[in-house]
């Protein structure tokens, strides 16, 4: 029997970055399938231009309130890159832990608050209380300590501030540091208690397949968040990290105001599932153990399984955390003050891996250190394509479902990613009783 | 034992009007010692959910944000979760979407939601992007600075 159906999900937030999932078929055969980015350019490389050189890190710590900390390494190292500031070891320690501590709290934000009410059944975070509130409350200490480690770090929960140009504004103390320790080998067993929870409702994840290249940074030292090469798993390291440009191929399409990206492939992925697949043996030990529950081995290419690389990510960065810890503390903690730029003009490019994926600033600066252009490259943007053409696979595969259980999926899908889509502004919008 | 106070500003500074609950905030801190105690200054931005532990710690806390409520462009109203009518729950396709009330829903499901929480909110005009305010925010600025500071001055 032929089948003819729609599955708009029209996602209209209160401002104009959303995104939409337009699904038309007749006849049994798609006529439309679109995932639709809405959402006005952002301008935030025309701020940045005639701003002076410290003023970058503040500025763009904006962009996103999730990823703030990320935005800032980046902006941080693209400005000392310019500027010819080789920060100390100490720096570079805490600083990894910073980007660790973010990691975690998105990570578990997405777990717990996202995906989890899919994995169970429930419309969203807020129907899992009762039912599931042992789980939730689990999720709620652990997202607990991963916004008091972004405090301690980086002097605020949301925000960062203490992160500078050429190093810290303040070091924490060696008692403060041991105390985060004792409470991080406490979050590592309860992680321990809740990969089997989420394990036991893993089978709700779809189990769909399409090859796709993964992009993300890579290091012969260590599992690459902070520092490392691009690298794909189509066509392997790339030494020039200036030219990162010949890698994320950005461009534009009719159905989206933001832009797509593509490599060796039409479309490529980023992202913690992106990471796992192409520095998984770097992991420390718990979390392979986790990879290991969820029988996640590198290459997958199920794009929902990015939910569970989020969950081995945020074990590892329990670990690797302690690990930075005891360096730090074995060093003893100096109080340093920041390295001065060597020169006040020139290009700089600073990448790190932020939650969603792998993320570029670039800026030049001229004789009097100010600003004269920026590129920012989003990791949502370079997830796009990938969502689409993962879109165009997955629905012939489910056609015959009915179309609720089709909107489901497909809204799943786009969960995994998590994009960055309208976070830039969150006034409320009421109406009183 | 003394309640433990809590200034939350939110908002996004790179938004023009959205900035709003941001820059009075700054001023209230600038102005802490005209504030009889303790009080700790909160700059939320737009992180969403992870809002949630920050509300949760304190007894007191008085929201400084952009509402839209209909009003003029710099009109200011202050209200309660409690006066406000059920509002559709966005947390869709992305942890970047929920916003305070979200947070506030979810506190209320835990039990932890602070007793006495007081939302100053600002009509805004613009909220593209940019670093300035609208004409008509940067016309009032100076008054609710000091309007705002008086009133949390008595309420505390």
């Amino acid at each position: 029997m032929s089948k003819d159906f729609s599955v708009h999900v029209e996602h209209v937030t209160r401002v104009e970055g959303h995104g939409n999932i337009i699904l038309d078929v007749k006849n049994s055969k798609i006529e439309k399938l679109q995932w639709n980015i809405v959402e006005a350019p952002r301008f935030f490389e025309a701020m940045l231009r005639g701003q002076q050189y410290n003023e970058l890190r503040p500025i763009t710590s904006r962009i996103c309130g999730i990823c703030s900390i990320g935005h800032s390494l980046a902006s941080l190292k693209a400005t000392e890159d310019a500027l010819g500031i080789n920060i100390t070891h100490q720096t570079a320690t805490l600083r990894r832990l910073a980007i660790h501590a973010e990691n975690m709290q998105s990570h578990i934000l997405h777990i717990g608050y996202l995906v989890a009410p899919d994995l169970v059944g429930a419309g969203s975070v807020f129907s899992m209380l009762g039912k599931h509130t042992d789980t939730v409350l689990k999720i709620v200490k652990l997202h607990r300590l991963a916004n008091e480690m972004s405090d301690l770090i980086c002097g605020r929960t949301i925000h960062p501030i203490r992160l500078i140009v050429g190093g810290f504004s303040m070091q924490p103390t060696e008692k403060q540091l041991t105390e985060l320790k004792k409470r991080l080998l406490e979050a590592l067993e309860l992680t321990k208690e809740l990969a089997p929870i989420i394990q036991s409702v893993s089978g709700a994840l779809p189990s769909f397949t399409r090859e796709t290249e993964y992009i993300g940074l890579q290091s012969d030292d260590e599992y690459a968040l902070y520092h490392g090469d691009i690298a794909s798993t189509d066509t392997g390291r790339h030494l020039k990290y200036r030219e990162y440009k010949e890698v994320m191929q950005e461009y534009l399409v009719p159905q989206s105001t933001a832009k797509y990206a593509k490599h060796a492939r039409d479309s490529y992925m980023v992202g913690a599932l992106a990471r796992f697949n192409l520095n998984s043996k770097q992991l420390h030990p718990v979390a392979q153990e986790v990879a290991d529950l969820f029988k996640l081995k590198a290459i997958n290419y199920n794009p929902f399984m990015n939910t569970i690389a989020q969950l081995v990510e945020f074990t590892h960065s329990i670990q690797d955390s302690i690990y930075l810890i005891d360096s730090l503390v074995d060093q003893g903690i100096k109080q340093e003050k920041p390295i001065k730029p060597t020169k006040k003009q020139g290009r700089g490019v600073g990448i790190v891996e932020v939650p969603r994926g792998i993320l570029v600033h670039d800026y030049t600066l001229n004789s009097q250190g100010y600003c004269t252009k920026a590129n920012c490259i989003i990791p949502t943007n370079q997830n796009h394509a990938n969502i689409q053409k993962d879109m165009e696979k997955l629905v012939p595969e489910i056609i015959n479902k009915p179309p609720n259980e089709i909107e489901l999926i497909l809204e799943m899908l786009v969960r995994a990613y998590d994009p960055c889509i309208s976070c830039s502004t969150h006034y409320l919008d009421v109406s009183f009783k | 034992m003394r309640k433990k106070v809590g200034i939350i500003g939110l908002g996004n500074p790179l938004r023009c009007d959205d900035g709003i609950g941001i820059l009075l905030l700054q001023y209230l801190k600038k102005n802490e010692k005209v504030l009889s105690q303790t009080i700790d200054f909160v700059d939320g931005g737009t992180s969403g959910m992870n809002l949630l532990h920050l509300i949760e710690d304190y007894d007191i806390i008085f929201l400084l944000d952009a509402v839209d409520f209909k009003g003029q462009p710099g009109d200011m109203k202050k209200f309660t979760i409690d006066e406000i009518k059920n509002q559709k729950l966005s947390l869709s396709l992305s942890t970047h979407e929920p916003g305070f009330l979200s947070v506030i829903m979810f506190l209320k499901g835990l039990d932890k939601i602070p007793k006495n929480l007081l939302i100053f909110g600002i009509q805004p005009k613009d909220m593209s992007y940019g670093m300035e305010l609208s004409k008509e925010l940067q016309g009032v600025l100076p008054k609710l600075q000091k309007q705002i500071l008086k009133e949390i001055q008595s309420l505390i």
